[in-house]
């Protein structure tokens, strides 16, 4: 039960990390909101369900947005339970639209919002012909990345744009004694003529960012995996890297290996008797 | 004073040779002193001027008398003259029933029973002038014979001449008969109209069927009051200007194509224009004293003016060409008209003629020749009253076509602006405004059509000018029930299902059709619907912003939906491959015949479950059950509750009263929980959920800051025990070391205590 961080922080604050506290708050907003109904059956009972749905990852479901991206548990289980509803959506083979895939998306959550399922789409069709169809497992896996890592792909970004501009974000973020060496590696005349940025150079940007960063980050070796198969790559390329990675999509944990997408004996079961 | 030839009218009349003139000037009898031999001289040499002269000196010296005739001021009461024209236009056919017709219309052209009788007396009193009493002379002059009577005949019909059939080819010149009053030159040859402008007493001229083919020399005739120019060749009325006396004016059987040059003759009462070859009527104004028109036989085909005539009384256009009513309708403005014939033309074999004509003429006492009655009257208002109402009707119809077809406009151009303004679903727009307005209306031929505008209807009686200029732009909404369909345009529309609808339109309607409305306000009112037309199978939706396959969901409360139709224009979720599987799907328990028009097969259905099932089970078993109740509304809550009672038991033991209520609700609870809010109440919800995250953030920090605090306290005793512990023995030993000291110190403490 008690992890060794435990000590390192004070009370509130390791609640507050591990968002313990979200939960509980989220607990008794429920209760308040549903108070004659769960008077009815018990408080006690309410709480055991409540926390047995998070530790299951249904309690996103049908959720507001603005609980479902709270904290990384539900982004996952939110991923999840996308997958796991829609999969026979992919496993028919059909090819669906951004808009038609918002339309799942909100099925499960009412309010979820255009601009996300816009960004993951534009991670499959690289920015341009918004209106293309995409495979399930496409827009799932780009998905996964957009949704989980919204935060963090959005610091990303300002970095790729910071380096495509010829500054070292490092200088300006983080004062550090690597600084200095950043600054004299791309030249500009180089940047400007080739597509993207250096990946090494940009690693380390993103090494950097992963230590401070306070929302979830892929761990950084895989990053650094990603980024070593090649010299230069664009900011989408990353993304699409990313997205196909499945070292990534196993640390993630929400989604099965590609090959195994459309399998789910389970509800498979459950469907075959329905 | 009588012409001969209406001594017998009936016999006349048999003969069909005559057009009658009843003419009865009642005047103080003649005095007998005035009567004048009539004295033909054959050798009489005058020449015309010297006839003049002579004829003039007469007049002088008789005027004494006449001003005795004629001051009784024949116009009014004393004299009376009306005629029985029309006898003579009877032909054919018709001859048989004259007789008896006759004699009514005789009788009704009097006023009064006691006129009738004068007319009698006058008739047996009527001079018989003949022609025996006559010579004509054929003078010395080219072609004028010169007429002389005797002086014993002079005296005798000292006013009257008569010089029937006698063959004239011209006028005689008559001479020293100025006094003369009645002139009958009937059944002559004569083609011109001259040699009696000395006459200027004259009051009666008869120059009945002659070949006079233009009126003419009569200017001086100043007292002629009655003229009958029947059977000539006139063709055109002409030169009556110095008649302004002329009561009677006959010019029947001639070739008059139009009625002029009358205006001034308004003391004329009756008119006779029969068997002439007037196309129109016309030209009526200024015979203020005109009682009696007749216009049989002619080719009319319209009539005007007739309401300038403020004395008619009767009027006669059979025979004519007179179709409908509207090209005679200012008869219905007349006041006076009380009398009227339309036998003979084309309007009289329609099956409105009869009602509509005593409908619009209230002030008719007869019709054609028969007395209307009181009955007929009321029959006629009745139909006219449907007809009326027919026209009204129809006329109502059209111009609820327009208001529509308008309103739809209006609605649409309001639609585009609303979806402007919202520009992520704006879609092809521009062919709405075309398309949409155009097609719809063509539902509107239905049998029972009952359109409801919010406007009043009652401003539709007006003008359909008046009407369409009163469709505002305010129209921004319309409602129709056609046959078995509801249509609503516009959300203002939507209102209407609060209205009270009759039982029978409301179960009549099994379509229900929605074009321009926000789906989001259509869900709200979706209630109301099942509520109030509990019918309604099939479900239209056009341009009603359908974007999201969750909107589907909320049309699963409905209580039945066997159609599903769903307009590409305005829904953007028919572009998307899923929509009609999630249609099927979420709405299995309707078990839906047909989506847009195509008929929905097992395979599909198949489909449909195979693509959603998963997400119905995840949402029915995976959601905690708090949720579940809390999702699933407050009616379906006792179902929900009854199933997990039931749950515990082993499925045999589910009884049939269990089934019989799962089968009454029809829709599956797992589906149930995908339901739909709109995006207002939804973003409402999300308000409320914010302020309620903030109280519990604020308790639940409180909370486990006490939490924490305790937490640390204990923690902090933990860490304190061991060490209390050991002091708290160590006091404890050194206390009882010493026992003698410690007995006395607890006897000490005991005494203390007492």
């Amino acid at each position: 039960m008690l992890s060794p961080e435990r000590l390192a922080l004070p009370d509130y604050e390791y609640l507050a990390q591990r968002h313990v506290l979200t939960y509980m708050e989220d607990a008794v907003c429920q209760l308040l909101e549903n108070k004659e109904d769960i008077s009815q059956y018990g408080i006690a009972r309410f709480f055991t369900e409540y926390f047995n749905s998070v530790c299951q990852g249904t309690h996103i479901l049908f959720r507001e947005f603005s609980f479902i991206q709270a904290t990384p548990h539900n982004r996952a289980s939110f991923l999840r339970a996308f997958w796991r509803c829609f999969r026979t959506v992919g496993k028919n083979g059909d090819l669906l639209t951004m808009r038609e895939y918002h339309c799942l998306l909100q099925l499960l959550c009412p309010d979820f919002p255009l601009e996300l399922t816009q960004k993951a789409a534009r991670i499959v069709l690289m920015d341009d012909a918004m209106d293309c169809l995409m495979s399930f497992s496409d827009f799932l896996f780009a998905f996964q990345i957009q949704f989980y890592y919204s935060e963090f792909l959005e610091s990303v970004a300002a970095i790729y744009q910071d380096l495509l501009a010829g500054k070292n974000p490092n200088t300006v973020i983080v004062p550090t004694s690597s600084s200095g060496q950043h600054r004299q590696r791309p030249t500009l005349g180089e940047a400007s003529m080739l597509e993207g940025v250096e990946a090494s150079l940009f690693y380390q940007c993103l090494e950097n960012l992963c230590d401070r960063h306070k929302y979830s980050c892929p761990p950084p070796a895989l990053v650094k995996e990603v980024l070593s198969n090649v010299q230069r790559l664009t900011f989408y390329g990353f993304l699409v890297a990313l997205s196909k990675h499945h070292g990534i999509n196993q640390a993630l944990g929400a989604l099965p290996d590609k090959g195994d997408l459309m399998h789910d004996p389970a509800m498979d079961e459950e469907l075959e008797r329905l | 004073m009588i012409p001969g030839k209406y001594r017998s009218v009936s016999g006349r009349a048999a003969n069909n040779v005559n057009c009658g003139l009843h003419l009865v000037i009642q005047t103080s009898s003649l005095p007998e002193k005035s009567k004048v031999e009539f004295k033909l001289n054959k050798e009489t040499p005058s020449f015309p001027g010297r006839l003049l002269q002579h004829d003039l000196e007469r007049n002088y010296s008789s005027r004494q008398g006449d001003g005795r005739v004629i001051s009784p001021s024949p116009r009014n009461k004393s004299s009376c003259i009306s005629s029985t024209t029309n006898v003579t236009d009877l032909c054919g056919l018709e001859m048989k029933t004259t007789m008896s017709s006759l004699s009514a219309f005789g009788d009704s052209s009097f006023q009064t029973p006691s006129k009738s009788r004068t007319r009698q007396g006058c008739h047996s009193a009527g001079p018989n002038v003949s022609g025996d009493h006559i010579n004509l002379a054929s003078s010395s002059m080219p072609s004028f014979p010169i007429l002389q009577r005797s002086s014993e005949e002079k005296i005798l019909y000292s006013d009257r001449l008569t010089l029937e059939r006698q063959k004239l080819t011209v006028c005689p010149i008559i001479d020293g008969e100025e006094h003369l009053r009645l002139l009958n030159f009937q059944h002559n040859f004569i083609t011109r109209i001259q040699n009696i402008s000395n006459l200027q007493r004259l009051i009666f001229l008869d120059l009945y069927d002659n070949q006079i083919e233009e009126i003419s020399g009569l200017s001086t005739l100043r007292s002629l009051r009655v003229l009958l120019l029947g059977k000539n060749r006139i063709k055109k009325i002409s030169n009556l200007e110095n008649l302004k006396s002329l009561d009677v004016l006959d010019l029947h059987g001639n070739q008059i194509t139009r009625i002029e040059n009358v205006s001034h003759l308004c003391d004329l009462r009756v008119l006779n224009l029969a068997r002439n070859l007037l196309s129109h009527v016309d030209n009526l104004n200024g015979l203020d004293s005109l009682t009696e028109l007749n216009l049989r036989h002619n080719q009319i085909t319209f009539v005007r003016d007739v309401d300038n005539l403020p004395s008619l009384q009767r009027l006669f256009l059979s025979f004519n060409n007179i179709s409908t009513f509207e090209s005679v309708c200012c008869l219905a403005d007349s006041s006076s008209l009380s009398d009227i014939t339309f036998d003979g033309n084309p309007i009289a074999q329609e099956s409105w003629y009869k009602h509509t004509i005593l409908q619009n003429m209230m002030q008719l006492r007869q019709l054609d020749m028969k007395r209307v009655t009181e009955e007929e009257r009321r029959m006629a208002s009745v139909v006219a009253k449907k007809e009326e109402e027919k026209k009204r009707e129809s006329h109502k119809q059209s111009l609820l076509k327009e208001k529509k077809r308008l309103t739809i406009n209006n609605v649409a151009r309001k639609w585009d602006l609303q979806q402007h303004r919202t520009p992520n679903i704006a879609t092809n727009q521009d062919t709405k405004v075309s398309d949409s307005p155009s097609q719809d209306p063509s539902q509107l031929h239905g049998s029972a059509v009952v359109s409801a505008f919010p406007e009043e209807t009652g401003s539709l009686d007006s003008g359909l000018t008046s009407a369409l200029q009163g469709l505002s732009v305010t129209d921004t909404h319309l409602v129709e029930v056609d046959g078995d369909t509801l249509s609503l345009y516009g959300s203002g529309a939507l209102e209407s299902l609060d209205r009270n609808w009759s039982v029978q339109t409301a179960g009549m309607v099994t379509t229900v059709s929605f074009t321009f409305i926000e789906f989001d306000e259509i869900v709200q009112v979706l209630p109301k619907l099942k509520m109030k037309f509990p019918n309604s199978l099939h479900l239209k939706f056009k341009e009603t912003n359908l974007v999201m396959l969750q909107q589907f969901n909320a049309l699963a409360q409905l209580r039945r939906v066997d159609q599903l139709t769903i307009d590409p224009q305005g829904n953007p979720v028919v572009n998307f491959t899923l929509w009609k599987y999630y249609v099927l799907f979420r709405l299995s328990h309707f078990s839906m015949q047909k989506i847009n028009g195509t008929e929905v097969t097992q395979n599909d259905m198949i489909m449909a479950e195979r693509l959603f099932g998963i997400l119905a089970h995840v949402a029915s078993s995976e959601l905690p059950q708090y949720r579940l109740i809390s999702i699933l509304g407050d009616a379906r809550k006792k179902q929900f509750r009854y199933l997990l009672e039931t749950k515990g038991k082993k499925p045999g033991l589910v009884n049939e009263e269990n089934n019989d209520s799962k089968r009454l609700v029809g829709e599956n609870t797992n589906r149930a929980t995908l339901n739909y809010t709109t995006r207002d109440f939804y973003n409402e919800r999300l308000e409320e959920i914010k302020e309620k995250k903030k109280f519990c953030k604020m308790y639940m920090e409180d909370l486990v800051k006490e939490a924490t605090d305790i937490n640390m306290k204990n923690e902090a005793l933990q860490k304190l025990w061991p060490q209390m512990f050991i002091e708290l023995v160590r006091d404890a030993v050194i206390e009882i070391r010493n026992k003698n000291s410690y007995m006395k110190l607890c006897l000490q403490q005991i005494t203390d205590q007492k």
